[in-house]
């Protein structure tokens, strides 16, 4: 083996000529971050390619961003995506390849192009949604109700967060004096472990809901405010969204950002902007409760007020009915006794006119049969006169006859008499008074 | 005379009328059952004046 060997050093460099000769070009190459850390002001990386279907790496190599380079680029890319680089982002890199003796391969980032990245999260978010459409749960949070009287909340937020101390101050200086009681499930809102630290948060709050049936909380508040960077691609996740959108309880969400809502934000119940947004709203909706109870109160107070009246005038309506309609009795009535009255007395005076008129028939027969009985006796009066004077002994004295009497009494028979027994004799004119021999 | 229902005397009145009416009363009774008829009428005219005022004063209490 005559053949000239190198070092590794000069076989390195030669390849690093080639390199340097053959590909002095830069390149726009799109690729995923399997990995990406800063150390001493530069920024290095691991770009991975893979399979569209099988999703096996078929390409990968490193990139690092000089601290030159990456004190512009990075603030940029931030700022357009409001996200920070890392593992699993497409990334769209302007690079030059570079080859070191002692460090090897690796492509120099000289670019990145956020406009990429941004596409590719909207993909993804697209296709997440997507998904969720056609689990059908996103919008199940939609059809949950705020209770009425949402005054339990199960708050997940960072401990520390300004966020949090704005939402309880602002719940608790309500100017209505509600009541509202909290219970705060720390979770860690920023960065890698921001999915599964809700996820977890979520979950114990699902256990206390099932073991405390007497006192349930009424909604869940996620949480998030006053951290400096506004890394919101944890808040973008598929496992996150299915999680809250399925949750039994309304969520509301306050996770501060100005960009498009995050999908949580989307599935969740209501989304605001701020903790102090959310707090507002939970105050708004009891003062809603309240204003519809005292609206309640006073169509109530004012329906039976109405309906009191109502009576009332009708009561008194009926007051003065029932004397009119018992004078209608009254005289009715009067006029009935006084009918009865009248048949009464119009009997008792035909009656009596009966009566009378057979009286006076009856006196009439009297009258006259009297009268006939009375002319006949006197005919025969007349008659006896007629006979008794006849009769009269004057006459008989005047023609000269006499009547002897004894005790009184016309003497006929001589034999009747005996000696010296007083006898009178009556003449015409004058009476003789003898005694028997 | 005893406490009798406004019906009762008012039943009591007709049957006298229907007595005169038919004939059933003879002079005799007349003056009596006329005597008896005039009580009725009294009595039936108080209870119905009795009663008018009796409802005006209920309702004058409410």
């Amino acid at each position: 083996m005559n053949e000239k060997r190198l070092t590794l050093y000069e076989l390195n460099s030669l390849v690093r000529e080639v390199l340097e000769c053959e590909m002095p070009d830069e390149y726009w190459v799109e690729a995923e971050l399997s990995e990406c850390r800063e150390s001493r002001g530069h920024c290095y990386m691991e770009l991975i390619q893979k399979d569209e279907t099988t999703a096996t790496p078929i390409a990968k190599a490193s990139a690092r961003c000089w601290a030159s380079k990456w004190m512009i680029v990075r603030p940029y890319f931030e700022r357009t995506t409001g996200q920070q680089l890392h593992a699993g982002m497409k990334v769209l890199l302007k690079v030059y390849a570079q080859f070191h003796e002692a460090y090897g391969f690796s492509w120099i980032v000289t670019d990145i192009d956020p406009t990429y990245t941004l596409g590719d999260m909207a993909r993804k978010r697209q296709e997440i949604i997507r998904q969720l459409k056609e689990e059908g749960v996103f919008d199940l949070q939609k059809e949950l109700r705020l209770p009425m009287f949402c005054q339990h909340i199960a708050v997940i937020s960072s401990e520390t967060a300004a966020g949090y101390g704005d939402f309880c101050n602002q719940l608790a200086d309500n100017p209505y004096g509600f009541q509202f009681q909290t219970q705060l499930y720390p979770a860690i809102m920023q960065g890698e472990e921001v999915e599964q630290s809700i996820i977890n948060a979520l979950e114990r709050i699902y256990h206390y809901q099932s073991s405390n049936i007497n006192s349930p909380f009424d909604a869940v508040v996620i949480i998030r405010g006053g951290g400096a960077t506004s890394d919101m691609s944890g808040f973008d996740t598929l496992a996150l969204a299915e999680n809250v959108a399925n949750f039994p309880l309304p969520i509301i969400t306050g996770i501060g950002h100005d960009r498009d809502e995050s999908i949580l934000d989307m599935v969740s119940h209501t989304r605001v902007k701020t903790p102090t947004a959310a707090a507002v709203l939970l105050i708004d909706h009891l003062k809603e409760v309240l204003d519809a109870i005292n609206d309640a109160q006073e169509r109530i107070t004012h329906q039976a007020h109405q309906k009191i009246s109502t009576l009332h005038l009708q009561l008194s309506a009926f007051s003065e009915a029932i004397p009119r309609l018992f004078s209608i009795v009254r005289t009715r009535q009067e006029a009935r006794l006084e009918t009865l009255y009248q048949r009464i007395l119009s009997r008792i005076q035909q009656k009596t006119i009966t009566a009378q008129a057979e009286n006076h028939h009856l006196e009439q027969r009297l009258v006259t049969a009297l009268q006939r009985r009375l002319i006949s006796e006197s005919h025969r009066m007349e008659m006896l006169e007629e006979k008794v004077r006849a009769l009269d002994p004057t006459l008989l004295l005047k023609r000269g006859y006499s009547i002897t009497l004894f005790k009184g009494k016309a003497v006929h028979d001589p034999k009747a008499l005996q000696q010296g027994d007083e006898i009178e004799t009556r003449l015409e004119k004058g009476t003789i008074k003898s005694i028997i021999k | 005379m005893k406490e009798i229902k406004y019906e009762a005397a008012l039943a009591e009145l007709q049957s006298i009328v229907n007595k005169m009416e038919n004939n059933e009363l003879d002079i005799d009774q007349m003056s009596d059952q006329l005597k008896r008829a005039q009580e009725l009428i009294k009595l039936c005219k108080d209870k119905l004046t009795k009663t008018d005022e009796e409802i005006k004063k209920i309702l004058a209490e409410k």
